[in-house]
């Protein structure tokens, strides 16, 4: 622990809170949520403090990708469900978490439907490639390819949705973080080089973001295309998968009310507290 | 252990109703069909305004034909043949191969009966597989609910059907008084207020037939029970 | 003799089938219709050392494909060792990552699954095809079976046929090992559904409920079979004959309503079995059918009994090269299509199309595979009241409890049509039943 200390160490207060309004009462509202960050080599998170609104039977799990989930059905009729998590992290900037095995993250070198590549990324894809510098390591590859995403489209929100996939937003041209860490996903994974999608939180956004970490053969690095910038002590990671898809934040299934409005307010700050 | 889904329970209840309402009207269609030989052509007026269906029927020849046998009639003795089917089919497990086959030979003998020229015949074997299916449902199932619920559902809707048929009152009361037995093995919650009111109706002189319908129809206040289970 | 012997019954047969409602569903115009199954009276024979030999291999057989899909979901050495590449295992429509790190109660991934095996005219066995999602069709030689017996008890006094009539005992033990405490169920889709026939009768059969996805709940990680009195009794085990994109809304496709919310969740936890396990498609797909004998090899350290049909995979630039000199004499398969779909036979092909497809070969190599083209062993069935051969296959059926069994019997589907090798019941296929004879 002592060595952890000497690293570069900054200490985040987190807030994260989800309101979804339904204009029609809905019941038997089955939930499952991924938002809650988790202790690893980057981040230590302390006083973490959870309430779900309104009461609801279930429990909690962690995925098949480590994230941690709480998931539960809440039976009677409401109009509104909350989350709020706050707490402390401690995030390590140049710590990274190792890969152990490599042979076990086969599955991130593939591009899954949200990534597929189309004509405009194999396009795109091909310049890239073509201007392969000799000897290239990974993680200046990832760099070099996360500038291209950043410029080939612009942050536009309302265009994109969560359901769209990185050769669409490609052609759209706009896109969200989401969109950013898909198109820059599927280059990777043309490559068989393996990344994930990681959705987490970092200071001055409101809402939660999306980046994409790459495997250097050792370890995981974070990129953030939307930013144009490595991953560093001001991000806080909640989970990661294969794509957005696999980080879903709410999965809710319910009956009654045909539409949701979703709310979501997030505040990182730099602690005050010593 | 034996558990059984509000569905099935549902299912088996109406399984039970239908094939009641097959047998039933066969025996008064038979009737009709019998004085239609030669008879008046408005007879059937009658019949559909007590079974409480509209006459949609052009001829006593049409009336022959589709209230019996018409698939697109969803009041035709075929129709609700076909529902008890379908409530059957989905009930396999609860009341075996065996006795579902009868249910099935009912259905081929309706659809011979429809392409026969002495439809009667044919529908006589759609009567006795309705009979040997009955019989199996008490030989048969050992479970005493799923046994109870067919029954139920075949005395509900005999009661209906003779109440709205104004028949006799003698056979109203024995139908009746096999219904106050049958309904407590059935694990079913009813209207209990509803049940002693029946009781005392078809004790009356001048059985009030309406109030018969309107009170056996709604011995299961649904919304009771959905709640409950909810 | 046995032949015209049980030709005259068949009559008799064939009402029976009616009676009882043996039946497989069809979509045809967007509109559901049930069909009767054809049957044939010509039963198809194997004799007792044939069958030995079937068992021995098919026990080996989904014993190693119980392993691989173990070691997928897990410790992945399979890969690790190159004995399979990667790609095809990511790559299949039958990997789940939802089913990483999940063990299933006793290790069991493939409960039920039917193999289907075609015999060439050299006598010789060939697997074809590994279905280990939810294979159906054991319920109508189970049913056929009965109503032979029935119909004509001098045959069956007769012959030697070995007693098949233990497929729902079978089943059962299959289902109560993995049970981890409470009620058995087999969950339908419901009655427009293909195979509810099969569904229902084997519901009847093993004594296990029927159910749909609305009549069981998940509460406090435990399934609940949610009874009328308004009770709620625990199951244990559930059969389920939905696929696993339905079965979980909050872990599959979110648009199922079919499915149970959050079964996924507790299964994961242990406090549910699933029949068959989720993500066991993973292996059999068309493409790791290729490597099932390896995976012998390299599981049980023994070499396989039985053959699959001589096949070769265009990703390997060896095997490329002798698909592109063989072309002709070669069936080449989509790995990502199933049910007859995607299949072409290379002398049936113009050179332009010829042209096309070799250059799509080039560019996707890992999207194909290619076998060589097996003479069946053609089998006899009655048409107009005579003999006529016809293309067959046998789909055998192994459970797994604590150890693999092989159901002594099978169903053998064959083409109506003489000219065509398509022997699903979808496409007017019938079906016969299977003897497996005592010497």
């Amino acid at each position: 622990m002592t060595k952890r200390e000497e690293q570069k160490m900054r200490k985040l207060d987190f807030q994260y809170h989800m309101r979804l309004l339904f204009p029609e009462p809905v019941n038997r509202h089955h939930f499952t949520l991924r938002c809650f960050p988790i202790d690893s080599e980057r981040q230590k998170i302390t006083n973490l403090n959870i309430q779900i609104t309104p009461s609801h039977v279930g429990g909690t799990e962690t995925d098949s990708f480590g994230n941690r989930c709480i998931y539960g059905v809440v039976e009677k009729p409401h109009t509104e469900f909350c989350v709020s998590v706050d707490g402390m992290a401690y995030v390590y900037g140049d710590a990274f978490q190792p890969v152990a095995d490599a042979h076990k993250i086969g599955m991130f070198r593939y591009n899954t439907d949200l990534t597929k590549i189309g004509p405009t990324l194999d396009k795109l894809y091909k310049k890239l490639s073509a201007g392969t510098p000799e000897k290239e390591a990974i993680t200046e590859k990832a760099l070099r390819w996360m500038e291209a995403v950043h410029s080939c489209i612009k942050y536009v929100q309302g265009i994109t949705q969560v359901t769209t996939t990185a050769e669409e937003a490609a052609v759209f041209g706009m896109g969200v973080c989401q969109d950013y860490a898909h198109i820059l996903l599927a280059l990777l994974r043309k490559e068989h080089i393996p990344s994930r999608y990681v959705v987490g939180m970092m200071t001055g956004e409101g809402a939660s973001h999306a980046w994409v970490e790459v495997c250097d053969g050792k370890k995981w690095v974070g990129f953030d295309p939307t930013n144009n910038c490595m991953v560093d002590d001001q991000y806080i990671c909640i989970s990661h998968g294969r794509d957005a898809r696999d980080c879903t934040i709410n999965q809710g299934y319910f009956y009654g009310s045909p539409r949701q409005i979703q709310e979501i307010n997030v505040v990182v700050e730099e602690s005050r507290d010593d | 252990m034996a558990i059984l889904s509000l569905e099935h329970s549902d299912q088996l209840y109406w399984l039970g109703r239908y094939s009641e309402r097959v047998y039933t009207t066969i025996h008064e269609y038979e009737k009709r069909f019998d004085s239609l030989i030669e008879l008046k052509e408005e007879d059937y007026n009658a019949f559909c305004k007590a079974q409480d269906i509209p006459n949609i029927y052009n001829s006593k020849d049409d009336f022959i034909q589709r209230y019996c046998f018409d698939e697109n009639d969803t009041n035709s003795i075929y129709s609700n043949l076909i529902r008890a089917y379908d409530n059957a089919v989905v009930l396999r497990e609860e009341i075996g191969s065996e006795t579902l086959a009868y249910i099935q030979l009912a259905v081929y003998a309706m659809n011979k009966a429809k392409a026969s020229q002495a439809p009667l015949i044919q529908l006589q074997k759609v009567v006795d597989n309705i009979v040997a299916f009955w019989g199996m449902v008490d030989d048969d199932i050992d479970n005493e609910h799923v046994r109870s619920i067919i029954k139920l559902g075949k005395r509900i809707e005999r009661i209906d059907l003779y109440a709205r048929m104004k028949m006799d009152p003698v056979r109203l009361r024995r139908e009746m008084k096999r219904l106050n037995t049958r309904i407590n093995r059935t694990g079913l919650k009813y209207n209990t207020m509803k049940l002693a009111h029946l009781n005392y109706l078809v004790e009356m002189s001048e059985i009030p037939n309406d109030i018969v319908v309107e009170e056996i129809e709604s011995l299961f206040d649904d919304e009771e029970r959905r709640t409950e289970n909810a | 003799m046995v032949k015209e012997e049980l030709y005259s019954y068949s009559d008799t047969v064939n009402e029976l089938l009616a009676r009882y409602g043996v039946r497989f569903g069809i979509y045809k115009n967007g509109t559901f219709k049930e069909q009767l199954f054809p049957f044939d009276m010509i039963p198809r024979k194997i004799g007792r050392d044939e069958f030995d030999y079937l068992e021995r291999g098919l026990k080996q057989r989904v014993m190693a494909l119980n392993e691989f899909i173990k070691d997928i979901y897990g410790d992945k050495k399979i890969i690790r060792d190159n004995v399979v590449p990667e790609e095809f295992v990511y790559m299949g429509s039958g990997y789940l990552a939802q089913c990483e790190g999940v063990r299933p109660p006793k290790d069991v991934f493939t409960h039920i699954s039917g193999i289907d095996l075609v015999q060439a005219k050299d006598g010789e066995w060939y697997v074809l095809e590994d279905n280990l999602r939810i294979p159906s069709g054991a319920s109508y030689p189970m049913i056929a079976r009965e109503i032979c017996r029935r119909s004509s008890p001098e045959t069956f006094k007769k012959n030697a046929i070995s007693d098949n009539r233990n497929y729902a005992k079978l089943l059962r033990k299959t289902m109560d090992h993995v049970n981890v405490g409470g009620h058995t169920v087999i969950l339908t889709p419901g009655r427009y559904n293909a195979a509810y026939f099969e569904h229902s009768y084997l519901a009847e059969q093993t004594g296990a409920h029927l159910v749909t996805g609305n009549e069981l709940v998940v509460e406090n990680d435990n399934l609940f079979f949610k009874d009328y009195s308004g009770s709620k009794e625990r199951v244990g085990a559930v059969y389920r004959r939905i696929s696993d994109e339905y079965l979980d809304p909050m872990n599959f496709n979110p648009e199922s309503v079919i499915g149970i919310p959050h079964i996924y969740d507790i299964y994961r936890k242990g406090n549910v079995a699933l029949i068959n396990a989720p993500g066991n498609g993973v292996a059999d797909d068309k493409g790791i059918y290729y490597f099932v004998p390896d995976m012998v090899r390299y599981y049980l350290g023994e070499e396989p009994v039985l053959h699959n049909a001589p096949t070769y995979l265009p990703f390997y630039p060896k095997d490329m090269e002798y698909v592109l000199e063989n072309f002709d004499s070669l069936v080449l398969k989509d790995v990502a299509e199933a049910g007859g779909y995607g299949v072409v036979f290379g002398s049936g092909m113009t050179g332009e199309e010829k042209d096309r497809f070799i250059a799509m070969l080039k560019a996707e190599p890992r999207r194909f595979i290619a076998q060589e083209v097996i003479d069946f062993l053609d089998i006899d069935i009655y048409e107009n009241g005579e003999a006529v051969p016809r293309k067959a296959d046998l789909r055998a059926f192994v459970l797994m409890a604590d150890e693999p069994m092989v159901w002594k019997s099978g169903l053998t589907r064959f083409s109506r049509n003489p000219d065509s090798f398509i022997v699903n019941s979808s496409q007017g296929g019938g079906f016969k039943d299977t003897w497996v004879m005592e010497e």
